[in-house]
């Protein structure tokens, strides 16, 4: 399947639109399970004002299943405290999930 | 092997990655927490440390055998319990700071991820230290240890980590390098690591270079060698107990210890004697090279390292010497040529230098031997009563504590025996290689963002005192108070009466002078033709009358005749914002200044101006303050009755040109715009009937009046580019101000009406409306539309309408409005072109102009002024 081919692909999947409310401590295996059922994932973080370090290796961790899945998880309405731990973590995958260029020099961690 | 070794770096290189991952995730969730949750944690952190002082303390001495438990038990309480005692109250987080006097806050942000390098001399308390101060700014911190004292001080950095965790600290923002034999090597590999934001060196030498030539910013300490100056004054009783006491901490294992000892020789004989009874060895000559051989190191000519930190009676026996169990100190006395000596460096033992020298200077100088031999910008001490003493040494020597009275090891840390920042590295500034003086702590490891807020300048409105209005008002000199006045006068104010019309109205009990000199274009000289005089003649009142080189000269002449000491080039440089100028002028004036105008023009008796032509440079001298101001201003349209026409005309445009770029100076406020308007409306109903009635008193009086208020206006809003392109020209080619303005008034109008290419930048003017400005102006003035009568003109028709009717009036009066027009020929103008666009450019009334001219549009301007002109 070319590049093209699989990117429609990916854009033809159902999208579920999950919140992430309250902080992000930890994986929630909703999300997980949802994940694995093959859709793509939009997480919604309005309700979400603090994510910890195991947030974060989560979060990296679920875009790395769903390149795996071959799906697509975005990240939508991120309060600027929470966009800015994504900013300063370095981890592109999250930057490329919240629709943020790569950094311009490639990420060490 | 070529593999293996490849193997090996790869694995350190995924080491470190692994550690940096570590602290660069925690980095970023630090970022979220709050000054309380900071707090919080640090406090648990240093309760875990103060519960462990003396279990770090023995891991310590056990790894490193060096120093002494007691002491590094009180190191590592300095590291918690007195650097938390100064960072408690310490706002990190959010606003940390406010100058509301400069409307600027100062806002932390974290540096991000740090590569603390520790030292074997102080393992644990650095790693307790590093560590409170790293959460203390939302930091993460990995520890790269000593690998003589690498269990220690992992030991050390686990005990806190785990108190912040359970605090609720991010997870792994406290990692360290584990004990290995490439430890040294995961260090440089973490040193360059894209990833570490900062490396804070605290150790050998090497490693403190290494760090900062990684390219990383890097907090570094350099090495110390302590001079300690004892003066005369000092008690030698506390001196040597306070030396005894530094320089046995830990073993001497304090980089900031004294080293030498610089002692008056008048007080070195009890001194030595007190240090004798307290159980320190004085060596002899032929010890002193014992011990020199022992502790030195021939291949470096630095410490032996073998000895760092080991007790005097073992470094004794090293050294072949024979002392008791309980000697403190080795004092060796460095004779010759203290530069030479082998002990004259840094020894983190208990062996000491000394001299003697027999005054302050010398003193001084020989304490500066050491500070220069290998401990610049470090530490340095001085004992001494007398404060003047101590004020020298701290001139001279280069250091960045410099410790009174008192011990300089423990006194280098701060918060024992001073209010220093606690700290266990020592920043040695630029002579040691690093970027801050500091006890580096917690200042240091923070980004700071300063928020300014717009300066909101207050705006003043300021001109002369008393004005005195209305044909006749020339007779309140009979009243003026004064013994002893000057007159400043031209030639021709004799020969239009106007001299005798004054004199004739001073008190009879008055002395009066003139100074009749004063030409077309008056220069310094002239000043002090007419200063001179009145030092002949003392005056307690200057009368300046005349137009506006005459006024111009009056007041400057009273400033450096109360002001002998000023000298013209440093009130006249040239400034970009008034209120930032370099100059400085006198607050007070003593002498009156009686200002009375005879042309109606300049408005110099009510502004705080004067220009003076400077031979020199071929150029105008502008000054300004409000000490300029005169205290009297006659305004008598009588004096202008016998104006000639052409004078009168050039003075009206010269006033109108005032109004007109007062009113869109970037400095304009409600004040001078009202003051303009009625100016300019004055002149365009008064100057018409003027020139049909010259003698008509009612007609001057309104051009007169026209005149002083476009003066105030411009003493408070200034002028603006057509001005600039004014003095330029005048200078350049001798054209009467007035009609130098005029020539450029249509374009400077058309060019400021339009959306400037460049904006000023200036905080008082945060809106461009110059053409809102022009617009008022033209409804001032009642214009309308003569092609579309009875409509509402837009605002750029009413811009039209104003250049429309300056064109009107000029055609009307006979004034030029092109500088084709003064009978200047093309090729002569455009030759002087640079000269006249440089002339403008350099011209401080540009700065005020609502537009920032741009050199190119300078030059169109000046181009566009030289053909005769069309109706707008």
């Amino acid at each position: 399947m070319s590049g093209e081919n699989a990117d429609q692909a990916v854009e033809q999947r159902r999208t579920e639109v999950l919140p992430i409310d309250g902080p992000l401590e930890r994986g929630i295996d909703h999300i997980d399970r949802t994940l694995a059922t093959g859709v793509n994932l939009t997480l919604d973080f309005t309700g979400c004002k603090f994510i910890s370090v195991d947030g974060l290796e989560w979060l990296e961790e679920l875009l790395l299943r769903s390149d795996s899945l071959g799906s697509k998880v975005v990240f939508t309405n991120l309060v600027p405290s929470v966009y800015k731990v994504f900013k300063v973590a370095h981890i592109d995958s999250l930057l490329r999930a919240c629709g943020a260029p790569s950094q311009p020099t490639e990420p060490y961690c | 092997m070529t593999s293996t070794i490849k193997d090996q770096d790869h694995a350190l290189q995924e080491r470190a990655n692994h550690l940096v991952r570590q602290a660069r995730l925690a980095a970023a969730v630090w970022t979220q927490y709050s000054q309380e949750q900071v707090d919080n944690i640090v406090k648990a952190m240093t309760v875990a440390a103060i519960e462990n002082v003396q279990k770090l303390a023995i891991a310590a001495h056990e790894e490193t055998r060096m120093g002494m438990i007691e002491d590094k038990i009180l190191k590592n309480f300095v590291a918690s319990e007195f650097h938390y005692h100064q960072i408690r109250d310490k706002k990190t987080v959010g606003i940390i700071r406010e100058f509301p006097e400069e409307h600027i806050v100062e806002v932390a942000e974290p540096v991000g991820v740090i590569l603390a390098i520790t030292p074997v001399t102080n393992p644990t308390s650095t790693v307790i230290f590093k560590s409170l101060a790293a959460a203390k700014t939302r930091n993460s911190v990995i520890f790269s240890p000593h690998l003589m004292a690498a269990d220690c001080s992992n030991l050390a950095a686990k005990i806190v980590y785990e108190a912040a965790i359970a605090a609720g600290a991010p997870k792994g923002f406290i990692t360290w390098v584990e004990k290995s034999p490439r430890l040294r090597r995961e260090t440089e590999l973490m040193m360059v690591h894209p990833e570490v934001d900062l490396i804070f060196a605290t150790g050998g030498t090497q490693l403190v270079r290494a760090a900062a030539s990684s390219g990383k910013p890097a907090l570094g300490v350099g090495s110390g060698n302590t001079p300690v100056y004892i003066h005369k004054s000092a008690s030698y009783a506390t001196t040597a107990m306070d030396v005894i006491i530094s320089k046995t901490f830990d073993n001497g294992t304090e980089c900031p210890s004294e080293q030498t000892l610089v002692i008056d020789a008048e007080i070195a004989p009890q001194l030595l004697a007190e240090f004798q009874r307290l159980n320190c060895h004085i060596c002899t000559a032929e010890e002193v090279k014992k011990v020199a051989d022992a502790v030195i190191d021939p291949r470096t000519g630095g410490m032996n390292y073998k000895l760092v930190g080991q007790p005097a009676d073992l470094i004794a026996e090293k050294a072949g010497i024979k002392v008791n169990q309980y000697t403190k100190i080795l004092l060796c006395p460095l004779e010759g040529d203290l530069r030479h000596h082998k002990l004259a460096v840094e020894k983190l033992m208990p062996v000491l230098g000394y001299v003697i020298v027999n005054s302050v200077d010398e003193g001084i100088n020989r304490a500066l031997d050491i500070n220069y031999g290998g401990g610049t910008g470090h530490t340095a001490g001085v004992f001494s009563e007398d404060d003047d003493v101590v004020e020298r040494f701290a001139d001279a020597i280069n250091a960045g504590r410099i410790i009174v009275n008192s011990p300089t090891s423990i006194g280098g840390l701060g918060g024992v025996y001073n209010n220093l920042n606690t700290t266990l590295s020592f920043g040695c500034g630029t002579g040691g290689g690093n970027i801050t003086t500091d006890n580096v702590g917690i200042k240091n490891l923070l980004n700071y963002k300063r928020v300014p807020r717009r300066k909101n300048y207050t705006l003043t409105f300021q001109t002369t005192k008393n004005i005195y209005i209305n044909p006749g008002s020339i007779d309140h000199l009979r009243s003026l108070k004064t013994k002893s006045a000057i007159i400043i006068t031209s030639r021709s104010a004799a020969r239009r009466g106007h001299l005798s019309m004054v004199m004739e109205r001073l008190p009879a009990d008055c002395k009066v002078d003139v100074f009749s000199d004063v030409g077309v274009e008056p220069d310094f000289s002239t000043v002090e033709k007419a200063v001179a005089v009145m030092r002949q003649s003392p005056v307690d009142t200057v009368i300046a009358l005349g137009g506006g080189s005459v006024l111009d000269a009056a007041k400057i002449m009273r400033l450096f005749y109360d002001n002998p000491e000023l000298k013209l080039q440093e009130v006249a440089v040239s400034f970009l914002d008034f209120r930032h100028r370099i100059s400085v002028f006198p607050q007070v004036v003593h002498t009156q200044l009686v200002a009375i105008p005879t042309t109606s023009g300049t408005g110099s008796e009510v502004t705080p101006f004067a220009v003076l032509k400077d031979n020199n440079s071929k150029r105008k001298l502008s000054l300004v303050d409000e000490c300029l101001l005169p205290n009297i201003a006659i305004i008598d349209a009588n004096l202008t009755k016998s104006m000639p026409k052409e004078i009168t005309v050039d003075t009206a445009f010269d006033a109108l040109t005032h109004a007109l770029e007062a009113l869109a100076s970037t400095f304009s406020s409600d004040y001078t715009d009202g003051l303009a308007l009625e100016a300019m409306r004055l002149i365009f109903e008064a100057l018409p009937e003027t020139l049909k009635n010259p003698g008509h008193i009612l007609w001057r009086h309104k051009l007169h009046n026209a005149a002083c208020l476009a003066g105030m206006a411009i003493g408070n809003a200034s002028v603006g580019v057509n001005h600039a392109l004014a003095h330029s020209l005048g200078a350049s080619f001798d054209i009467p101000h007035g009609k130098a303005n005029g020539v450029f008034l249509l374009s400077t109008l058309e060019y400021n009406s339009k959306i400037p290419r460049k904006f000023m930048p200036t905080s008082t003017y945060p809106l461009w409306v110059a053409d809102q400005k022009y617009a008022r102006a033209a409804q001032f003035l009642g214009l309308t539309d003569e092609d579309a009568p009875g409509e509402t003109p837009s605002r750029e028709k009413m811009c039209v309408l104003l250049r429309r009717a300056v064109y009107d009036l000029a055609r009307l009066a006979g004034q030029p409005l092109a500088v084709a027009e003064l009978g200047i020929p093309q090729d002569q103008y455009e030759q002087r072109m640079i000269e006249l666009v440089t002339g403008s450019f350099e011209d401080m009334s540009m700065r005020t102009n609502p537009a920032l001219p741009l050199i190119p549009e300078v030059a169109a301007l000046l181009a566009s002024a030289y053909p005769p002109r069309q109706r707008p």
